[in-house]
């Protein structure tokens, strides 16, 4: 009788401190799982880049405002490309953005080309679009740009 | 042994203690070890090793944290654990879970908390009982590919920044889901399939066999259906899974549907003499088809390298086959009065020439065809009592009913389930049958919507063929659903759909129903989006040049696949359309007052260099034959536009049409000016905008 007791009262102890040791498996991350939208590269379709709510925004913007002369093909059909001198960088074109400060490509965005001492074909688009559309922007370019963009491996980041 | 233990009074008594403060203990060591403790232990020897330790430290709180939306009902405790939620510093990949940063949205994620967006159990503090989804939790956590969802549960009106959310909605629309569910913030349109009244004088009954065995008559070699390169995906007929006995009888049901008789059309005997001689008649056809611009609503397939795309809009039904379709006397018919035979079609009237309309539909019959079309239906003999008696039970049966509209054949009410509430169904409301699939509302979802069959083998929901991004956006959709809001402070928060109309009495009322211009123009936020909103058109536009466009359209905008149709309009119509536009569809921000006499010969010689030089709008717009083609062609500007609504547009491009491209630019008062004056120099020389020019010899390819 005694016995039972106190192996009952054992038992009980070892159930209760065991309850403590269980350890969760970790939450897998898969990054397309995650994304609130993504875009298949411009150079391989084959492979999606997961975007997040900011580079979204940019991505809807870019197709509505900027797709006409910064990629190979609009909306519409032709792109408008040919029509500019000189010609604009497509906007995956990390071989000519990357190297760009985020404060400068905002700027040169906001203010248009000829305050920036370059081409007046590209208008400002302070007046139209807020900060954070166009900060949204450059969020989109610097996902899809083709080499990778690495803020961190450059100086000067922001 | 026993005696060690038990041996007198004073060792029980001490034995009993031990065992007490030991039990006692167990609580303590428990709390001690729980997951949350863990994880602030784990991130306060993290944020060791930041930079910004120090002030990571000092915002650090201890202890269970809870964020309680009381209007929501919703208790929030994540925060006790994603401790830097709210650290910009700890945003990126590198930083690991769960102490990242919330990457950037509209809402605050530290005073909204994160199951109002994320569902999972927000009371929790056990990391599976709050993310995992099991039979007592009702709502799974939604991820990033899903978590447009609850966007949608508060947002019922469109929604940009949700694009999956939006793609979503607009498929459950366009597949007519409606038809047979409820479905709450998508109304049922007046006419989801065509009325079928009398469908026995359109199409014979080897058609109606071959369209119900497989509602897709256009595939590439993968059986896909590609418009402009692009999968759309699905036609809005989905595939019934018929057997033959059934397709014979709703085919012989159907064919025997002909309440009222079509009239046919007697050609003028001189034109048809005259036509039937030239050998080219189909051609002729042909070139008309285009001219009139057939193919902004309706596509056409074409096969280049093996590729088969529609070229076209979807306004209408794909036309490909149409010869081996529909019965020659109806087309003409059809064609002369869409209303006659659906009064709900949205196929303008156009006026027709005996010539045009006997070419036209000469090359629809003879080119727009395929002889092989019907080759694998089986012969079918005259329809008999029973096959008809049978197919009137199985239109009902089926669903049929539920989208095509019968004279004198009522649907079975509530078809398919109501789907009110489906995005918030506990899973064990749901009927997973025998499919191997994961317990959880979005694996069932998914199972349902690309294969019913999957969890339900007597189903009656038809196949749809659906690609992956598309059963992501209508299973994003259909998570939305979560019902109506559960709390006056939930209710406070709904955005709700906007529902205009705009329809008009008088004579502009019925050119307005006769040429659909709803059906691709908005007038006050009614009407479709394909063609430019006209709300303020009677600002835009001279009166001059609204005639001249109606009777001969041509294009603003050279690259745009789809333009207006050319509707044969006579000259009296497109007069009380524009004087319509002119008296009703006015900006307030425009000054109709603006005198053309006020601009002078060196203003206009100030704005073309502003044009060219300062602000180079060559980039976008094209006079005459070059620039580029982002804007509209600026070539005859000073017939088309009035100098009130140019000077509003350089103000404020947005302030005009929302949304629109143009950039606004901080033109100062006198530029205004000058660039209005030089616009207003760009005129067709010779015209003056009047109603007069040959329409066919200008042409509008």
């Amino acid at each position: 009788m005694r016995a039972r007791a106190l192996l009952f009262s054992a038992a009980l102890g070892f159930v209760m401190l065991a309850g403590c040791a269980r350890k969760s498996a970790p939450v897998k991350s898969d990054p397309l799982q995650n994304a609130y939208g993504s875009e298949a590269d411009w150079n391989d379709p084959q492979r999606i880049i997961p975007l997040n709510y900011e580079q979204v925004q940019g991505k809807q913007l870019f197709y509505q405002q900027c797709v006409w002369c910064h990629a190979d093909q609009s909306p519409a059909g032709p792109s408008n490309r040919s029509n500019v001198t000189p010609t604009p960088p497509l906007w995956n074109d990390g071989a000519t953005l990357n190297s760009l400060s985020d404060a400068f490509l905002e700027k040169f965005i906001a203010q248009g080309g000829s305050a920036m001492g370059k081409s007046a074909m590209m208008p400002p688009y302070g007046h139209t679009l807020t900060p954070a559309e166009i900060q949204a922007l450059v969020a989109y370019a610097r996902a899809i740009a083709v080499p990778p963009y690495g803020a961190a491996s450059r100086p000067g980041h922001k | 042994m026993g005696r060690i233990f038990f041996g007198d009074p004073a060792r029980r008594f001490a034995w009993v203690s031990l065992l007490l403060m030991l039990s006692l203990t167990v609580a303590p060591t428990k709390d001690f070890f729980r997951q949350w403790r863990h994880y602030q232990r784990q991130y306060s020897k993290f944020i060791q090793g930041r930079p910004n330790a120090a002030a990571l430290r000092g915002r650090m709180v201890g202890g269970i944290h809870q964020i309680w939306l009381p209007h929501l009902g919703v208790v929030d405790r994540c925060t006790t654990c994603h401790l830097g939620i709210a650290e910009p510093t700890l945003a990126g990949a590198a930083v690991p879970e769960p102490f990242r940063a919330h990457p950037a949205i509209p809402h605050d994620a530290e005073a909204w908390g994160c199951v109002v967006c994320h569902r999972g159990q927000g009371s929790a503090t056990e990391v599976a009982e709050a993310h995992q989804t099991t039979a007592a939790w009702e709502q799974p956590i939604l991820r990033g590919r899903f978590i447009q969802a609850s966007c949608g549960t508060c947002h019922r009106d469109d929604l940009p920044q949700a694009p999956r959310l939006d793609q979503g909605r607009q498929l459950l629309a366009r597949l007519d889901c409606a038809g047979c569910h409820k479905i709450p913030g998508i109304d049922r349109p007046a006419m989801l399939g065509p009325d079928l009244t009398d469908i026995g004088t359109k199409v014979s009954r080897a058609w109606l066999y071959k369209w119900l065995k497989e509602p897709r008559t256009i595939t590439d070699a993968n059986g896909n259906l590609t418009v402009d390169g692009v999968d759309v995906g699905e036609p809005q007929m989905p595939t019934f899974r018929l057997a033959d006995p059934e397709l014979r009888d709703l085919s012989a049901y159907l064919s025997t549907r002909r309440a009222h008789p079509i009239q046919p059309y007697h050609f003028d005997p001189r034109v048809v003499a005259a036509l039937s001689k030239r050998t080219d008649v189909a051609d002729q056809g042909e070139a008309r088809f285009r001219q009139m611009f057939c193919s902004t609503c309706h596509s056409l397939a074409v096969t280049r390298a093996g590729e088969t795309a529609l070229i076209g809009g979807d306004i209408g039904p794909e036309l490909t086959k149409i010869g081996s379709k529909v019965n020659p006397e109806w087309l003409v018919a059809w064609l002369r009065d869409p209303q006659q035979y659906l009064p709900h079609s949205q196929m303008p009237r156009y006026e027709w020439s005996d010539s045009d309309l006997y070419e036209v539909t000469r090359y629809m019959e003879t080119k727009l065809n395929d002889p092989q079309l019907l080759a694998d239906v089986p012969p079918l003999a005259s329809p008999t009592n029973t096959e008809i008696a049978a197919g009137r039970r199985l239109f009902v049966d089926k669903g049929c009913a539920s989208c095509h509209v019968i004279e004198g054949l009522a649907p079975q009410k509530d078809f398919g389930p109501d789907l009110s509430t489906i995005g918030a169904r506990n899973i064990s409301e749901l009927d997973f049958g025998r499919a191997k699939i994961p317990r959880t509302l979005i694996a069932y979802l998914q199972a349902k919507v690309s294969n019913p069959l999957s969890v339900n083998p007597d189903g009656r929901m038809p196949q749809y063929h659906l690609d992956k991004a598309s059963l992501d956006a209508v299973t994003t959709a259909l998570l939305s659903l979560t019902g109506p809001p559960a709390t006056l402070g939930m209710e406070k928060l709904v955005v709700a759909r906007p529902q205009p109309e705009f329809h008009t009495a008088g004579e502009f009322g019925k050119l307005y129903e006769r040429y659909k211009c709803y059906a691709c123009h908005k007038f006050n936020g009614f009407g479709g989006a394909l063609a430019p909103d006209l709300s303020y058109e009677g600002s835009r536009a001279t009166r001059e040049w609204l005639i001249q466009f109606m009777e001969n359209p041509q294009t603003l905008r050279p690259t745009l696949i789809f333009r207006m149709p050319q509707f044969n309009m006579p000259a009296r119509e497109a007069g009380v359309i524009a004087d319509y536009l002119k008296m009703a569809m006015q900006s307030p921000d425009v000054d109709a007052s603006v005198n053309r006499k006020e601009f002078t010969p060196a203003m206009a010689a100030a704005g073309k260099q502003l044009y060219e030089k300062k602000y180079q709008c060559q980039a976008c717009h094209t006079i005459g034959s070059t620039g580029g083609y982002v804007g509209p062609s600026l070539s005859f500007a000073g017939n088309w536009l009035t100098p009130g609504w140019v000077q509003a547009w350089l103000r404020n491009p947005q302030a005009l049409v929302p949304g629109t491209i143009e950039p606004r630019q901080a033109f100062t008062a006198d530029e205004i000016q000058d660039l209005t004056a030089y616009l207003l120099t760009l005129r067709q020389s010779g015209s003056t905008g009047s109603a007069a020019g040959t329409p066919s010899a200008q042409g509008t390819r």
